[in-house]
């Protein structure tokens, strides 16, 4: 008897077994086809788009050294679509596998797309699906993203997937490229007070690239030459209100994202004009952001005024005209130097701003929100236009926290 | 630590407690809160738990009158057979349509994140059959179960905004006062069903050890679960500032948008799990209730074969409505309009005639005896 209840209960537990694989959204890895990367281009047909999907091949390199599969690591397709969410039906008439955006990392849409007014009811339609996460990337790329995604053939990090993670974090962490997740996209939308900043791309390399400072290149200007993939991850495109309206370098997009808070920059090597030399030379330091801006603003007069006190680490990483750091003197005059080239740069900006973009690349208004009691009271003093005329200071607290490796001159 | 057989200690008492209140910020509730007072949305569940103490504290002091008696039983004993009955009903009605309403969100939720082509009423069944199961099993089984989550429910509910926070900016609460003081007030007022929950526990009385432990434990979760609310809705709104208004359930998008390092880019699915786990210990604590309430109102002594035909019949309440957006924009609202006053006022008037009868009075008598 004992052994019956015990067979009839084993049974019954295996026969749950069965009901753990589901029947509906049952799912099979085999199955899927991912899609890496999406382009949306404007087609020459009336309303529609164009749907670039770059697919990865889970089977290449995920095998632990040898072996693996002869297989190409990618696929390209581009087609004529109406949105991008229906797409994934046609694009199963040329791949054999069901496409899926739950691995999606980047969209990129192309300049002239982006600059068009019916964008963002295009790029809404990411809230609507129910894959797409809002952590992916937008970017957007010079050139058309159907011939970006055909011309980007990374030569060492071939899986797609990892290729644009990587390239998108480390272009973060040196602040050459905003952190523009779609989700910062729709959070800046939805507030209007602020512009926002997406990550600018291209695959072609401009034909005459002058050579100009460390940083001050947009996507597809920085002259490289060797055995490499031509594809740049620099600077920004500005968008308001959902429709992109200009484009900023790599310094400027530097700049903003160490005035912005909300995102992480680790290390920030530039160039700043050396003082010994009269600024002819540049010497090369490292910014750190370890603490927050310090904000203060006066809302109540006429003219509002911003005061944003920056707070930077600086380690001194060359020494150009061979001065000796160790003395008391030359450091003063260095720091000098760094907190004017520091409040030059951020005047620049925000002249810029003011006058050509008319608003803040970085959620500023948010800080001014505390100054009222009151939503109505907030809207009554209509950020967007007080900004145009606000009268705003930058200083840096700087704290130079290492001179190099040497003592001595050299 | 002597524990009788059958019944609630504290400790049960309050991880059911914080399961089913202290986790309602996972739903739509945020949204609700943002829509109504923007940035001052994380005020609202203090300030309505400020307001819910008045009527709370005479209700338990009402209760604590009698040992061992249910809310049911001390309605009909103060307020005479025919009204007590009535009340009993109203109070049955509503809260069972909240349970309806709630389970239908919950499998909205489930269907539109994660089992996203499964139909519908698959997998309410499923989520019902869980819950009927769990309450035939009794409300000791339900305490100990809703003991061993708690803890995975707060943390994971704590990891999950501490790891959010990251990428949020505390300024998205200012204005502070948001669209007014008076407005504020008005909105907690009208939000008092958050806390309803407490009101229905006074229906679990006679299965606690002793009704002290009623008294203190419903304190300590008062007080636990005012907190949670209030730090999770704050930790939304500065997250998703203004966006908050248009995304139906933020903790979902939310835990799809965090990462645990570029190794562990999309950790959505631990998450996920405990909060199912703590959905169905919410649900089935929540049908318990509603099973002891309509034996106590019809005289049925057999719980046990009622379950599976309630559970049934809020499963085709909650089905009638046909999308998402009924559900949490055109139904709901109506019923926490008409829940906060209702419970309020029937709070009030047991007290007062209890107070009225000289109840309090012999309690005194009979203590100083």
């Amino acid at each position: 008897m004992q052994t019956t209840r015990k067979w009839y209960k084993a049974f019954w537990l295996l026969a749950i077994v069965c009901l753990l694989t589901g029947c509906w959204d049952r799912e099979e890895l085999e199955d899927k086809a991912y899609v890496i990367g999406l382009g949306l281009d404007r087609s020459q047909h009336e309303g529609k788009i164009i749907v670039t999907m770059l697919l990865a091949n889970p089977e290449v390199g995920s095998m632990q050294g040898g072996g693996g599969s002869t297989e190409k690591p990618r696929e390209i397709i581009s087609f004529n679509a109406n949105d991008f969410i229906a797409a994934k039906g046609t694009a199963n008439a040329i791949i054999s596998r069901k496409i899926s955006y739950d691995l999606l990392k980047i969209i990129v849409v192309s300049e002239d797309f982006a600059k068009e007014k019916d964008f963002i009811a295009m790029i809404s339609d990411v809230l609507k699906d129910k894959e797409i996460r809002l952590n992916s990337y937008l970017a957007v790329s010079k050139e058309k993203a159907k011939v970006y995604f055909k011309k980007n053939h990374p030569k060492m990090e071939t899986r797609p997937h990892k290729y644009f993670q990587y390239m998108v974090e480390h272009g973060v962490d040196n602040g050459l490229i905003p952190d523009s997740t779609l989700f910062r996209f729709f959070t800046a939308y939805e507030r209007g007070t602020d512009l926002f900043l997406a990550m600018n791309t291209s695959a072609e390399v401009g034909k005459n690239p002058n050579v100009k400072g460390e940083d001050e290149y947009q996507a597809g200007q920085v002259g490289a030459t060797g055995e490499l993939d031509d594809t740049q991850f620099i600077g920004a495109a500005v968008f308001k209100k959902g429709v992109m309206i200009g484009k900023l370098t790599g310094q400027e997009t530097r700049i903003v994202n160490i005035l912005d808070d909300t995102t992480n920059i680790k290390d920030v090597l530039i160039d700043i004009p050396d003082p010994f030399s009269g600024e002819k030379k540049q010497f090369a330091a490292r910014i750190m952001k370890t603490e927050d801006n310090k904000v203060k603003m006066n809302l109540k007069g006429l003219k509002p005024e911003i005061f944003i006190t920056v707070p930077v680490k600086i380690e001194i990483m060359s020494n150009p005209s061979m001065v000796d750091y160790t003395k008391k003197k030359n450091q003063q005059i260095l720091k000098k130097q760094i907190s004017k080239h520091i409040k030059k740069v951020n005047d620049d900006l925000f002249k810029k701003s003011q006058t050509q973009l008319k608003g803040v690349p970085f959620p500023l208004a948010l800080y001014a929100r505390k100054y009222f009691g009151t939503i109505p009271e907030y809207k009554k003093f209509n950020w967007d236009k007080s900004f145009l005329n606000a009268d705003i200071k930058v200083n840096s607290d700087i704290e130079i926290v290492d001179f190099g490796k040497t003592t001595k001159k050299h | 630590m002597s524990q009788q057989s059958g019944k609630l200690g504290i400790r049960e008492y309050v991880s059911i407690a914080i399961l089913m209140v202290g986790m309602k910020p996972t739903g739509d509730l945020p949204t609700a809160l943002y829509s109504m007072v923007q940035g001052a949305g994380w005020m609202i569940p203090l300030i309505s738990a400020g307001i819910f103490f008045i009527p709370l504290f005479l209700l338990v002091k009402t209760m604590m009158l009698y040992q061992n008696q249910n809310l049911f039983s001390i309605i009909q004993k103060l307020l005479g057979k025919y009204i007590g009955s009535i009340v009993c009903l109203i109070i049955f009605i509503i809260s069972s349509s909240i349970i309806s309403i709630d389970t239908r969100t919950y499998t909205n939720i489930i269907r539109t994140f994660y089992f996203t082509t499964t139909p519908n009423v698959i997998i309410y069944s499923i989520l019902m059959l869980v819950c009927a199961y769990g309450a035939k099993k009794g409300i000791q089984h339900i305490g100990s179960a809703a003991y061993l989550v708690v803890y995975y429910a707060v943390l994971s509910l704590t990891i999950a905004l501490i790891l959010s926070f990251q990428d949020s900016n505390i300024q998205g609460i200012f204005p502070f006062w948001g669209p007014g003081k008076l407005e504020i007030l008005k909105s907690a007022s009208k939000n008092l069903y958050i806390f309803l929950d407490f009101f229905l526990f006074a229906m679990l009385i006679p299965y606690f050890q002793s009704t002290k432990d009623f008294r203190k434990g419903t304190w300590v979760a008062y007080i636990c679960v005012c907190i949670q609310i209030s730090a999770a809705v704050l930790v939304f709104i500065s997250l998703f500032d203004t966006s908050l208004s248009g995304i139906g359930y933020p903790f979902h998008i939310e835990i799809r948008y965090i990462s645990l390092g570029s190794y562990l880019p999309n950790v959505e699915i631990f998450f996920f799990v405990i909060w199912i786990m703590g959905a169905f210990i919410r649900f089935t604590a929540f049908l318990y209730i509603n099973v002891q309430m309509f034996c106590h109102i019809f005289k049925i002594k057999d719980y046990e074969y009622l379950i599976p035909a309630l559970a049934t019949l809020y499963l085709l309440i909650g089905s009638i409505s046909e999308t998402p957006f009924d559900v949490s924009l055109i139904i709901k609202p109506i019923i926490t309009n008409i829940v906060g006053p209702s419970f309020t006022l029937i709070s009030i008037i047991l007290w007062l005639t209890a107070w009225l009868k000289g109840e309090f009075k012999h309690a005194n008598n009979k203590e100083m005896v």
